[in-house]
């Protein structure tokens, strides 16, 4: 019984996969998701495939899962197990950059080939609504007077929200070593950490904390981002509070090191068209990440620059030495 | 008054028949990807989500919820058929379980199972209908210190009831939570125990090491004894359902099952193993023929079955009424909800109450349909355990070693799994119990995690785990529950002293 | 009770399984020692592995005092020639993998061997089972789960 519906469900799998694929597209592409099934960069690579397939950009895609270590362990797979290879392609993004610092992996990003940033979120600084704290100055005096009274709660230890709390104690003049940032698993446990009023204020992506702003549950003090978001006018950012920093957690897509420069043009072309199709679009809107598209050489410039900048704020809190 | 009428109303958008097909699909695919080890609901909920993109959003809603019921059902028929635990909320069915299955009393181990995850996702479910806004209140109160007092309780009840040999327990515990060290350390991101190996950054899978210990140990074992004492499985011995005796030993770890789950599943950091550890430990020493526990007793099946299906009722509480995702699944569906631009939290309730009331209603439907899938399943299960011993070893090596593969298909995974494979041989031969060993992973590393996360709220202040009440009256019971025994025997000796 | 057995020898097993647990005390805490982080608030990633450490120290030092009394249980003697089968199958599966020969020759040997070990004397025969088993849970998961398993030769023919 079982069976007979596995196959049937199978039949229009197939069925459907050879109606939405356009006929003439000639490229085949392999995207690796450096992290398990179901993370935020298989979401990237799943989604890439489904735009690229039904706008008729590539003929064929597989998404491959290399679990671990922060990505690390997908880089070196790339790095060394896919030199040459004009069909590779690696989502990674901004989290990968202080990972590859804090698993001390021997590989880096400047060793592969940059092809585009795709997305890009703002992160938030919210407090509980009963919280004392109002703006973005009263959260800076407190972090002066004693960095160790103000708990942040966030997410993993050296990811984004880590690095955005070392760099707000930096940025107001405190000592960026001396944060107490408790790292939760999941944005979950996090948020009910706010909720409960168990720490002082909280730092993820606006997505995860947007239902309870909504809802007056929790107050935002800033967000990352250069200008407010669309979709909440009412959140100062931090820089028109006088906190001169901006942070976006991004993510991109990088190649295999050792490409001709023909294999560079043609997945660039195919990455830059895909996030022109109308189902890129779609599927941006659909998970609420904000097109961030930047390609060619100034992206290679920007990836420099936020490794620097990682790099500095991770020894300044102390996480490398 | 009100809620009930919304929960009518929620029926009359779930019985529609395409919600129903939503839903019977969705209790399908739940079943028979949960059946696989390693694979489980979060990654088919994760992997159909593009699929379900251009469904509508009530619809994909339930059927995600029916994949999420029913791969909470599906893990339950490998750990007590082929004893391969393929998630850790499974580990605590697998150990009478299996030992049922091979004395020919499968078909009433997944009878109960599946009877006990009805009684238990149905109560749980109306607990979420009618208690959900007022659990919510309490469960955001959990601090640290609270999360790891109740690890604590969870580690004295466990430990007490594994094995005859305390020193042997105790190893195999010390030696999981050891491994639970390996990796990333949460609090600092430094590593630790790793030496220098990239694919040990990310810690020991639980279910690698229960797979390993439990199928691969278990297959290894069994053949070395082939020529001595070859095993002898009965694939039905008396009736294939469950006898009355069957029933009246049941029901009450099912009752008490669901009250570990259902309210530990509402918690933020609560999950699926601690109840259905706490509802193993409860049921081993309530029963009345505690001599049948490690030999395979209906109740360690019922209970821990039972605890699982409602902590995933419960899991539900906070995602709701929060939009707090505590689980990986949990996770996975409000990424779906999102994808159709709905935010789950206080307002969705009375913004979407057609898709929240719907969703509740067929959870019930789901329930439902899952004891009707799968009774007369059973059957078919169980013959499963006549195919002939050299296959059926041989198709369980595969099963172990095809969910390693698919999640994460690295040689030093799979070396990984075959060393605690011969690890789980080596105990067996001496009389080492394996489940400690898993129970000390998966605790382990929570507890510190919470320790060190209270300690670092208190700045060091060890008292911030006495001073709050819930924190103080867990580690009061957790104390309670360790000198008990010790007391009890004094008395005891006391007593008989006296006569 | 126990005291006759004193006088004689030692029980190797459990003296092994004590040396062992030192063995693994003392990694975990050298590993400990070599960690250069620590946290600013509350007890840092060391505690815990020293915590650890002592538990296993103490757990060795147990084993040690049980050699000299009742020993472990004695195991009854095992079939070496069918655990070699099934640990052959294992590590030609990590091999297969290793190597890049793909998941259907790795799921072929993990049956074949395991089959053998638990007393067929069809290999042949098994090996054509493994092989089918193998096809049909890479298609599954290719085609119905968009998971790969992994690739080797073989499995090109099916993509």
């Amino acid at each position: 019984m079982l069976t007979s519906i596995l196959k049937r469900t199978a039949l229009t799998a197939v069925a459907l996969a050879a109606l939405s694929t356009a006929a003439f597209a000639q490229l085949e592409l392999k995207i690796m998701a450096p992290a398990s099934p179901g993370g935020g960069w298989d979401g990237t690579a799943r989604s890439m495939q489904q735009a690229l397939m039904a706008s008729g950009i590539a003929k064929s895609v597989q998404v491959v899962n290399v679990t671990g270590a922060g990505g690390t362990i997908g880089l070196a797979q790339l790095i060394n197990g896919a030199k040459g290879d004009g069909s590779q392609l690696m989502v990674n993004g901004f989290v990968m950059v202080g990972a590859i610092l804090l698993n001390k992996s021997p590989v880096n990003l400047s060793q592969t080939t940059p092809i585009a940033r795709l997305t890009a979120e703002a992160e938030v600084i919210v407090v509980p609504t009963d919280s004392p704290i109002k703006t973005a100055k009263d959260l800076a005096d407190r972090v002066k007077a004693d960095p160790a009274k103000v708990t942040w709660a966030g997410g993993s230890a050296g990811g984004t929200d880590h690095i955005l709390a070392a760099l707000f104690a930096d940025a107001v003049g405190a000592d960026a070593k001396k944060i107490n940032y408790i790292p939760f698993s999941g944005g979950g446990e996090a948020l009910a950490a706010m909720l409960g009023g168990r720490v002082t204020a909280g730092i993820s992506g606006y997505g995860e904390f947007e239902g309870q702003i909504k809802a007056g549950k929790l107050r935002v003090i800033g967000v990352s981002s250069s200008k407010r978001l669309a979709n909440a006018p009412d959140a100062p950012t931090l820089k028109e509070q006088g906190i001169n920093l901006e942070l976006l957690n991004w993510r991109s897509v990088v190649a295999p090191p050792g490409l001709s420069a023909q294999q560079r043009k043609t997945l660039s072309d195919a990455v830059e068209k895909l996030t022109k199709t109308k189902e890129w679009a779609e599927i941006l809107k659909a998970r609420g990440w904000d097109d961030a598209y930047l390609g060619g050489a100034e992206f290679e410039a920007f990836q420099k620059a936020e490794e620097a900048r990682v790099s500095k704020v991770m020894h300044d809190v102390g996480l490398v030495k | 008054m009100e809620t009930t009428l919304a929960l009518m109303h929620g029926f009359s958008v779930a019985l529609e028949p395409s919600k129903l097909l939503f839903c019977l699909v969705g209790v399908f695919l739940g079943t028979a990807v949960g059946v696989l080890p390693g694979i489980g609901p979060a990654l088919t909920v994760a992997l159909l989500l593009p699929v379900t993109f251009k469904l509508d959003p009530a619809g994909s809603m339930i059927m995600f919820a029916g994949i999420y019921y029913g791969g909470m059902y599906g893990g339950s028929t490998t750990a007590i058929l082929l004893n391969a635990p393929g998630e850790s909320a499974s580990l605590a069915t697998a150990l009478e379980g299996s030992k049922m299955a091979k004395a020919g009393r499968g078909g009433p181990a997944l009878s109960t199972a599946a009877i006990g995850s009805f009684v238990a996702g149905t109560i749980a479910t109306f607990g979420l209908a009618f208690l959900a806004p007022w659990l919510v209140e309490i469960a955001v109160k959990f601090g640290p210190w609270d999360y790891f007092a109740l690890m604590i309780v969870a580690f004295v009840t466990v430990s007490a009831t594994f094995g005859d040999s305390p020193l042997r327990g105790l190893t195999s515990l010390f030696i999981g939570i050891t491994l639970g060290l390996i990796g990333i350390d949460k609090l600092t991101g430094q590593a630790r125990l790793t030496f220098g190996v990239p694919d040990l950054l990310n810690g020991v899978e639980v279910t690698t090491l229960a797979v390993g210990l439990f199928a691969v140990g278990e297959a290894l074992y069994v053949a070395s004894r082939r020529a001595h004492a070859p095993e002898e499985i009965i694939p039905i011995k008396g009736s294939l359902w469950m006898t009355k005796q069957d029933w009246k030993r049941s029901w009450a770890p099912w009752l008490r099952g669901t009250a570990f789950g259902f309210p530990i599943g509402a918690l933020p950091a609560g999950g699926a193993e601690v109840p259905t550890f706490l509802s193993y430990s409860t049921e081993r020493r309530l029963c009345k023929y505690p001599d049948e526990f490690g030999k395979g007793a209906i109740e360690g099946v019922a209970g821990p079955e039972a605890a699982n299906n409602a902590s995933a009722a419960g899991t539900l509480v906070p995602l709701l009424t929060l939009g707090l995702p505590t689980s990986a699944t949990a996770a996975i569906m409000l990424a779906g909800f999102q994808q159709y631009g709905l935010n789950p939290g206080p307002l969705l309730f009375a913004e979407k109450p057609d898709l929240v009331w719907g969703l509740i209603a067929s959870l019930f439907i789901a329930n439902v349909m899952l004891v009707i899938i799968n009774l007369p399943l059973i059957g078919i299960w169980v013959r499963l355990l006549a195919i002939p011993q050299p296959w059926l070893y041989a198709g369980i090596l595969v099963f172990a070693t095809m969910g390693t593969l698919a999640v994460n298909a690295s040689p030093v995974e799979l070396s990984m799994l075959f060393v605690f494979g011969y690890l789980g041989y080596l105990m067996r031969r001496y009389d080492y119990p394996v489940a400690p060993m898993v129970v000390g992973l998966i605790l382990g590393p929570m507890a510190e995690a919470q320790l060190r996360r209270a300690l670092q709220i208190s700045l060091g202040d060890p008292m911030i785990l006495l001073e709050n009440p819930i924190s103080a009256t867990l580690l009061g019971l957790a104390f309670i529950a360790l000198v008990a025994p010790f007391v009890m025997k004094g008395l005891n000796r006391f007593k008989a002293a006296e006569d | 009770m126990t005291n006759q057995k004193l006088t004689g020898s030692a029980d190797r097993p459990a003296l092994l399984v004590g040396v062992l647990l030192l063995i693994v005390a003392a990694f975990v805490a050298y590993d400990a020692s070599q960690q250069t982080i620590t946290s600013n608030y509350g007890i840092g990633p060391t505690a815990m592995p020293y915590v650890v450490c002592v538990g296993l120290v103490l757990l060795g030092l147990a084993h040690f005092f049980v050699a000299f009394r009742e020993g472990l249980p004695k195991p009854e003697p095992a079939d070496r020639s069918a655990l070699i089968w099934i640990v052959a199958g294992l590590i030609g599966l990590i091999a297969c993998i290793a190597l890049g020969g793909g998941f259907i020759v790795a799921i072929t040997i993990v049956f074949a061997c395991t089959a053998r070990g638990f007393g067929r004397r069809a290999l042949a025969v098994d090996a054509l089972i493994g092989f089918v088993l193998g096809l049909v849970i890479f298609l599954v998961f290719a085609k119905l789960l968009t998971l790969l398993l992994p690739v080797g030769p073989l499995e090109h023919l099916f993509l």
